[in-house]
């Protein structure tokens, strides 16, 4: 029976190939092509359409404005600076609340209650002042930019308006080997690169998605914002006299934050032409029909969905990175601190190319968020320089409400306008945060592209750096 | 270190840096390719050579192999007494003769080379000009199972992409139905079915003519040494050279196609058309993609708006508004449809 089976199955597979060999290379478009006549046929006999299309087509009508010369591009440089406006700004108030009960509350008396307990310094040290204000300094700076942007930015997707920026700028990233949607899932990096790397599931060609992950981290985004504010500030705004500071240190945040979409550009470029040159690459882009955004059901998915999702995974990296940060100012080697013992043996490399080990011991120890590199320069800086009445002790992160006090202490540690400015470069050229590392593994499923995105910013970082530094020091 | 010295370093650093890794043209790339030349690979290239000679119904002496292999005389010699050796190679006549064994080897070679080339035309953005190189690589290194898994992944074609065919795993090949695109009469209508991608300066040629296989065309004229024929509706003037390396097969009245082409970016905001066909220049993904969005024979799509920077277009398919680029509006064939307002 089996064997009467066999040869039937083996006559029957001989005689398909050689149909196959007459049939010739298009079938797959000869099946799609009668799949698509039966579904017409079908459809036919079961739908009516009814009336004509009106004279007036809105959707038509806002495509014509969104799209034309004159208005298109005005109208997204306004849409985006509002959204951005209304982040940075909205954000602060909610922040300073949740941080005075995290931080300025509930910390202290945390501290207290462990002293009460007898628990030892060690423990509470590394728990309190480690694990757990690592993590209230994150959820306090992460939340509510993230709870702001992201549903506003879900709000314009939804509204079918984010495709036609996609549509409209496409044709600057179609020179440089990108997808025009990449211009949205940069936007998005500007608010998360976590999420702006989640974000490029829109763009269903590999190579193009490949690019717009790895250029992400090119975009300034939420929590590097106040340190470029906080630095600009104190080194740029110091450069001239004191009306125009403002107006000039914002003018250099936003020349970086301009730099990084250059920079972007280029490696996209660079990376379609080298690397990535292989990779498939296909386009289309659906613009769908404007609709009334779903605002209740908008802000629950961009609630859950981004702000929840990335938050938690931040959370996760932030606790053990807490207390390496409490433990590497805690623990010592012969008579200094490991930190002090690392700053010192970084520092020649570090000044060669005008940072310094304070800074780098920071960006690598602060990985899981940018917005604790701040807290921790500060306390590494007093560590160091043996400052004593400022912070909350040695691996206690702090910030300072004077950016007077700031710029006292920053100084007193060895900074000067070079590394300010450095420090500034740097912060927009090194690696991703660990979220963001983590969430690239995630959706690449490649360590090889992880490594890639990882590490090309930090060396495109150093070396630019090492050019300022060099240059500066030539002129000066 | 002086600020200028160590600038200097830093630039002749990224210099040296670039230098070794340039894809193509790198230090390092260049190395690699270095190491290639094993003799495996030549023992491989020569029962190719010799199965393809055989197929064209060339004669091959020893000179002419070491000549094509780029070896000494004296090292074609030794390599011969081992394919020899292994049974794999006969002498008959003073020529090169391969035995059912050596056959068979030379065609698992050659389907490897094959499956390759159409892979990188189905996945991946290689371009044309690159794949048969590619390709000479990759065939020595493929063991007989991962070139079946390979070719399960591509849904086992038939035909790589310049439009030969793939042998099968057990080493069956069709017999060419084609003949020379030389031997097409003034007037004539064919189907260009092969492109021969060696030598590779006059395959370039060719590509750069946009031709390709599947693509309809006509002899417009013929002339001393040269020959004019029309594809995709723009002329295009071959050496006869050029020409003999083109294989099609004649067209019977029924299967021509008269609309002239025009492509789909040709129409103006508002203008509606319906599709003839896909040009097979579009491949794998992108062809796919095309055909999943429902632009197959016979649909209808209007242009409904440009971006403000003039490129993509959005066209309205089945209902969905569809953004295009350029690059691909100009591969998808249509004819003008008269707009009912």
């Amino acid at each position: 029976m089996i064997d009467k089976h066999t040869n039937e199955r083996e006559a029957i597979l001989i005689s398909a190939n050689k149909y196959r060999w007459d049939i010739g290379e298009n079938l797959h478009d000869s099946i799609i092509e009668a799949i698509y006549k039966d579904a017409e046929i079908i459809s036919s006999k079961v739908i009516n359409r009814t009336g004509d299309k009106s004279k007036f087509d809105i959707d038509r009508f806002i495509d014509k404005i969104v799209t034309s010369k004159w208005s298109g591009f005005p109208l997204m440089f306004l849409i985006l600076a509002v959204v951005f406006w209304l982040t940075i700004t909205g954000a602060n108030i909610p922040s300073g609340m949740i941080a005075s009960v995290l931080i300025d509350q509930i910390h202290p008396w945390l501290k207290n209650a462990a002293v009460d307990l007898s628990i030892p310094f060690f423990i509470s040290g590394v728990l309190i002042d480690g694990a757990y204000l690592a993590m209230a300094w994150v959820i306090s700076v992460m939340l509510p930019p993230m709870a702001i942007f992201f549903p506003l930015f879900t709000l314009l997707e939804d509204f079918g308006y984010l495709p036609r920026v996609a549509f409209n700028m496409d044709s600057l990233y179609k020179k440089v080997g990108a997808h025009g949607k990449q211009a949205l899932t940069m936007s998005m990096g500007f608010g998360c690169n976590a999420a702006g790397v989640i974000a490029t599931r829109i763009i269903d060609s590999p190579r193009e998605r490949l690019i717009a992950i790895i250029t992400n981290n090119f975009s300034l985004c939420n929590g590097r914002w106040p340190t470029q504010i906080l630095i600009a500030s104190i080194f740029i705004g110091s450069l001239v006299p004191p009306a125009l500071g403002g107006l000039f240190s914002a003018g250099a945040v936003v020349f970086i934050a301009v730099l990084g979409i250059l920079f972007s550009l280029i490696i996209s470029w660079g990376l379609s032409n080298s690397v990535l040159k292989g990779e498939a690459s296909t386009f289309s882009l659906e613009l769908p029909p404007y609709r009334p955004p779903r605002i209740l059901q908008t802000l629950y998915t961009s609630l859950i969905d981004r702000t929840i999702f990335v938050l938690w995974r931040a959370v996760v990296f932030a606790v053990p990175a807490g207390i390496v940060i409490w433990l590497v100012a805690n623990i010592n080697i012969g008579d200094a601190s490991i930190a002090e013992v690392f700053i010192n043996w970084v520092d020649p490399f570090a000044l060669f190319i005008g940072l310094n080990g304070v800074i780098i011991l920071a960006y690598i120890i602060a990985i899981p968020a940018n917005e604790i590199v701040i807290p921790t320069i500060l306390m590494l800086t007093v560590l160091t320089a043996k400052i004593s009445g400022v912070g909350g002790g040695s691996g206690v992160m702090f910030e300072l409400e004077n950016s007077a006090d700031v710029a006292l202490l920053l100084q007193t540690g060895g900074w000067t306008t070079l590394t300010g400015i450095n420090l500034m470069l740097f912060s927009l050229l090194h690696n991703p945060c660990s979220t963001t590392i983590y969430t690239i593994y995630k959706e690449t499923g490649s360590v090889r592209w992880t490594l890639i995105s990882t590490l090309l910013p930090v060396v495109m970082g150093i070396i630019v750096c090492f050019f300022v530094t060099q240059i500066w020091r030539l002129i000066a | 270190m002086n600020p200028l010295t160590a600038l200097i370093f830093g630039i002749s650093f990224l210099v040296i840096v670039f230098i070794l890794f340039i894809p193509n043209n790198g230090l390092i790339p260049w190395l690699k390719r270095m190491k290639k030349n094993t003799e495996k690979e030549l023992l491989e290239d020569i029962l190719k050579y010799l199965y393809n000679s055989e197929y064209n119904n060339r004669k091959i002496s020893f000179s002419a192999l070491s000549k094509e292999l780029k070896i000494s005389h004296e090292y074609a010699g030794q390599l011969n007494q081992k394919l020899i050796q292994m049974n794999l190679v006969k002498i008959e006549q003073d020529n090169l003769v391969l035995t059912g064994e050596g056959k068979s080897y030379a065609l698992r070679i050659i389907r490897i080379h094959r499956l390759w080339e159409k892979y990188l035309a189905d996945h991946t953005s290689i371009k044309e000009t690159e794949w048969h190189n590619l390709a000479e690589t990759k065939e020595h290194e493929l063991s007989s199972e991962e070139t079946n898994r390979l070719a399960a992944k591509l849904g086992n074609p038939l035909h790589d992409p310049h439009g030969d065919p793939i042998p099968t795993d057990v080493g069956e090949m069709p017999v060419s139905k084609g003949i020379l695109l030389t031997e097409l009469t003034e007037g004539q209508f064919g189907r260009i079915i092969h492109i021969e991608d060696e030598p590779k300066e006059q395959y370039a040629q060719l590509i750069a003519m946009k031709l390709y296989p599947g693509m309809q065309i006509r002899i417009i004229e013929r002339s001393d040494g040269k020959i004019s024929i029309e594809a995709d509706g723009e002329e295009c003037r071959l050496a006869f050279m050029l020409a003999a390396n083109i294989t099609v097969i004649p067209l019977l009245d029924k299967e021509i196609i008269f609309e002239t082409f025009i492509s789909l970016s040709s129409i103006k905001q508002g203008e509606s058309a319906e599709v003839i066909s896909i040009s097979n220049a579009l491949r794998g993904q992108q062809r796919r993609r095309l055909l999943d969005l429902g632009i197959v024979p016979g649909t209808k799509i209007t242009a409904q708006l440009k971006s403000l920077s003039g490129d993509p277009t959005a066209y309205e398919i089945r209902g969905a508004s569809i953004a295009l680029r350029k690059n691909q509006s100009d591969h998808i064939f249509i004819k003008k449809v008269e707009t009912v307002v």
